[in-house]
């Protein structure tokens, strides 16, 4: 089936619950020879790395931590597939790496008996044995070995401790497995009664036949002899499954019918002999525990209060807690704003320099333009989010790894259940007024899938960082800088929170209702873990820091490229303007010869300088009139009327769908001014702000300027979806195109339906 | 002797022993998949619609829901 079953490399998977040091250990195996990308159809991260085993090159699979492998979504099917060899795009796993926290064995365990009881040969590391000791615990690990039946090893995975002899366990399967393929399955050990064996028995066999006689049932995906046709494993899930997902992902439609009513005959039969589903698997898993566990873990006599105790007290005080949350936000949220302004500063003038250097080589013409314009522009478009992703994820990582985050979640828990979501979703969202694109990134922590669409759609909502040189330049020329409420507050600063404001209340309002509509099913109960306190790793902070910088730049950035060039065709093509040929550049040759005629010490030089210079930016502005921009511009002028707009505007927020930052370089072009307008200098701003204030309609001469029409260009961009890059790295964390759609439809449609009403409703309240 | 409660009644410092857990089938699973379960001491950390409490090696999160209860006995033993 796939390439890889031919010569496939010896495959390990590894499971654990969260919180264990899973990362840690893949890391210390691993090192840097792992690659990071994603399951089709699902968002679950897919994590492969490379091991030495003896003189083998092994594959290591990271599957994502949970607590059992009972899966009811696409999601959590993921690693129960992987791990039956029913992927074809990943070798069938050969030995399972299963990694415990030594200091919660009993729950831990629960996901060691499912995992034993798949017939692969596995390897228990037995993790964190140091703070299991400081909570007063003792470990016979030997007792334990004899208990299992299974290799237990002790590993420190942040000191790397143990590691060698973990591969020294996995090399022993390995061994095995190459001598005789059959002799290395492990035997399935199942804590199950025998009744409840003899119907997941029975309903193999039944499904096995069904599936001889009928091609429709949608047999796994076998791609060795290693697993019956019907894995054991899925035939009891499906039996303890009550919840139908797994008939409806496993079956075809005419086979899930029956096979329903064989699973309710079934369980029926089990309840008779008081044999209750799904109430059985923990009761027996956890008796197993108990079982292998007996004798083997020593507690003290009272609890030990750890530090991470003391310091959780703290910290998720309400008071307390709240106050070092907010001030640990701020710090770190200021020192995005803070830290990546001159790197993106500095990267700007590189890209700018660039731009320059390849102008001055090439003549004047489209591939100049393609270069400079397009494919230059469009590659620093990418390269200037960079810092702020990589320093708010070196926050964030550190932040994760240490144990804060979940703190954080439970503080903002009580804020966001209000909008039907949970306290994880807070700190996606509260990344995204820097840039969406690393808050929509953040989004990987939420576990569960409506909650975590949600955020993703809503999240583009809240003001980043480029909306705000629009904010400025309309706000600085047309709202007054009065006082109000008896010089309490100011216009221009209410003006600008109300911005904020705005999209921070459609985004709640659309959360409430995704949650309602479209994203609506059972809510399961909001239970997390919060993990002790420990420091965060240097190695797995940097990794998650460069792993989401570069799946931006390598997967987003060429997609942004493209969308770059497109627009920047757009707005070249045809490059034809009757004003300019017989209107701009005669007048412009004109002067250019004045220019020569005159000596270069002649006082009228200067003067001469800045007409040449107001005639290129004038050729330019009719170029770009006259472009397929242009053009669409005027054309959909009719729609953008009622918004209070001229066709001006209209094309530059449709040349700022790629990305919003470049409509103050849009209004530039079409005022006049050059390309080259920078926001950030004052005296380019108040010459924008100047030719705003003076621009009149075409037809009547009015001024097209006044304070609704500012207004509602605002409102526009504060709602609009104006960014190819976060829509991009939407369709890449939800795995399809429907999301971003979505987002794009919805966003624009709102923004229309705000700066209409903007525009409508300022016009009829009495004059400022 | 001891009446069963609502775990979220129970104050903070405060020890119970978990006697039930009612909801749908396949959410009670779920928080027995964490070690919240019938027959398990947990104490009250932080009171509060979302609460944490501390079960045998570890804490939890977990925001009272109307559909799933977690029923305690107040007074169990550390």
């Amino acid at each position: 089936m796939s390439p890889m079953t031919q010569r496939s490399p010896f495959t390990v998977a590894l499971i654990g619950n969260p919180n264990t040091g899973k990362s840690t250990l893949f890391m210390a195996l691993a090192g840097v020879r792992q690659r990071v990308g994603n399951y089709p159809g699902v968002t679950v991260e897919k994590k492969l790395g490379r091991v030495r085993l003896g003189d083998r090159d092994c594959q290591l699979v990271d599957l994502p931590g949970t607590y059992s492998l009972a899966p009811r979504s696409p999601d959590e099917m993921v690693a129960v597939d992987v791990l039956l060899g029913r992927r074809d795009d990943l070798a069938a796993v050969d030995a399972v790496l299963s990694i415990v926290d030594a200091s919660n064995l009993e729950r831990n365990f629960y996901l060691l008996s499912q995992a034993l009881e798949l017939g692969l040969p596995t390897v228990v590391a037995l993790n964190m044995v140091d703070i299991a000791r400081t909570k007063g615990l003792k470990i016979d690990i030997q007792r334990l070995r004899e208990q299992l039946g299974v290799p237990v090893i002790e590993v420190q995975a942040n000191r790397r401790l143990g590691v060698d002899e973990l591969k020294t366990a996995l090399t022993e399967i390995a061994n095995r497995r190459s001598a005789d393929k059959q002799a290395s399955a492990a035997p399935v050990i199942s804590p199950f009664p025998a009744e409840f064996q003899r119907e997941v028995a029975r309903l193999q066999n039944a499904l096995d036949q069904a599936h001889a006689g009928d091609s429709s049932v949608r047999a796994p995906a076998v791609t060795n002899s290693y697993h019956a046709p019907w894995p054991r494993y899925l035939v009891e899930r499906l039996l303890l499954d009550t919840s139908g997902y797994l008939q409806t992902a496993l079956l075809a439609n005419g086979q899930v019918a029956p096979l329903d009513s064989e699973l309710q005959a079934a369980r029926k039969r089990l309840a008779a002999e008081g044999i209750m589903v799904p109430a059985v698997e923990a009761q027996a898993r956890y008796a197993w525990v108990e079982t292998v566990l007996r004798g083997v873990v020593q507690r003290p006599a009272t609890r030990v209060v750890t530090l991470s105790d003391r310091v959780d007290r703290v910290l998720t005080n309400k008071l307390w807690g709240m106050l070092i949350f907010v001030v640990a936000m701020l710090l770190v949220f200021s020192s995005v704003f803070v830290a990546a302004e001159p790197l993106m500063r500095a990267i700007d003038t590189v890209i700018g320099t660039i731009g320059e250097a390849v102008a001055d080589r090439l003549n004047e013409g489209p591939v100049r333009s393609l270069l400079v314009d397009g494919v230059i522009g469009g590659v620093g478009s990418v390269l200037v989010f960079l810092p702020q992703i990589l320093i708010l994820f070196f926050f964030l990582a550190v932040l994760e790894d240490c144990g804060y985050m979940a703190r954080a979640a439970y503080l903002m828990d009580k804020l966001m259940v209000h909008v039907g979501l949970s306290g994880k979703s807070f700190i996606p969202m509260l990344s995204s007024f820097a840039c969406a694109i690393p808050g929509v990134m953040a989004t990987r922590v939420i576990e569960n899938r409506r909650d975590r669409l949600t955020t993703i759609l809503v999240t583009p909502l809240m003001s980043c960082s480029a909306r705000l040189p629009v904010y400025t330049v309309l706000i600085g020329a047309f709202i007054p800088a009065r006082r109000i409420a008896g010089g309490l507050l100011q216009l221009q600063g209410l003006t600008l929170f109300a911005m904020y404001a705005i999209g921070v209340i459609t985004a709640a309002v659309v959360a409430l209702v995704l949650k309602r509509t479209l994203l609506r099913g059972p809510t399961p109960p909001f239970v997390m873990e919060l993990p002790s306190y420990k420091w965060p790793s240097p190695s797995i902070v940097l990794f998650r820091m460069a792993d989401r910088g570069w799946s931006f730049v390598y997967r987003a950035g060429t997609l942004i490229l493209a969308v770059s060039v497109i627009v920047w065709a757009a707005s070249y093509y045809p490059h034809q303007s009757a004003e300019v040929d017989y209107r701009l550049a005669p007048r412009l040759a004109a002067i250019e010869e004045q220019q020569a005629t005159l000596g270069t010490n002649s006082p009228q030089q200067a003067e001469l300088a800045a007409e040449q210079a107001d005639m290129e930016h004038a050729i330019a502005a009719a170029y770009q009139r006259d472009s397929y921009l242009g053009r669409l511009g005027q054309a959909i002028e009719p729609a953008v009327r009622p918004l209070g707009w001229d066709w001006r505007i209209g094309c530059a927020a449709i040349a700022s769908f790629p990305a919003r930052e470049v409509v103050m370089g849009a209004l530039g072009v079409i005022y006049n001014l050059g390309s080259g307008v920078d926001v950030g200098e004052e005296a380019d701003r108040d010459r924008l702000a100047g030719r705003m204030q003076a621009a009149v309609w075409d037809d009547t001469g009015e001024k097209v300027y006044n304070i609704p029409v500012a207004l509602s260009i605002m409102v526009f961009f504060a709602l609009c979806a104006q960014c190819a890059s976060t829509l991009v790295v939407i369709r890449r964390e939800t795995n399809s195109w429907r999301w971003p759609a979505f987002t794009f439809a919805y966003m624009t449609g709102l923004a229309y339906v705000g700066a209409f009403l903007t525009y409508q409703i300022g016009m009829r309240l009495p004059p400022f | 002797m001891h009446d069963l409660i609502p775990l979220n009644l129970l104050s903070p410092g405060q020890y119970a022993n978990v006697d039930a857990i009612t909801g749908l089938p396949e959410q009670v699973h779920r928080l027995e998949e964490l070690g919240l379960r019938s027959g398990t001491t947990v104490e009250m950390v932080q009171s509060g619609r979302s609460c944490i409490i501390r079960l045998a090696g570890h804490k939890l999160c977990l925001r009272a829901d109307e559909l799933l209860q977690v029923l305690v006995r107040r007074g169990a033993l550390a």
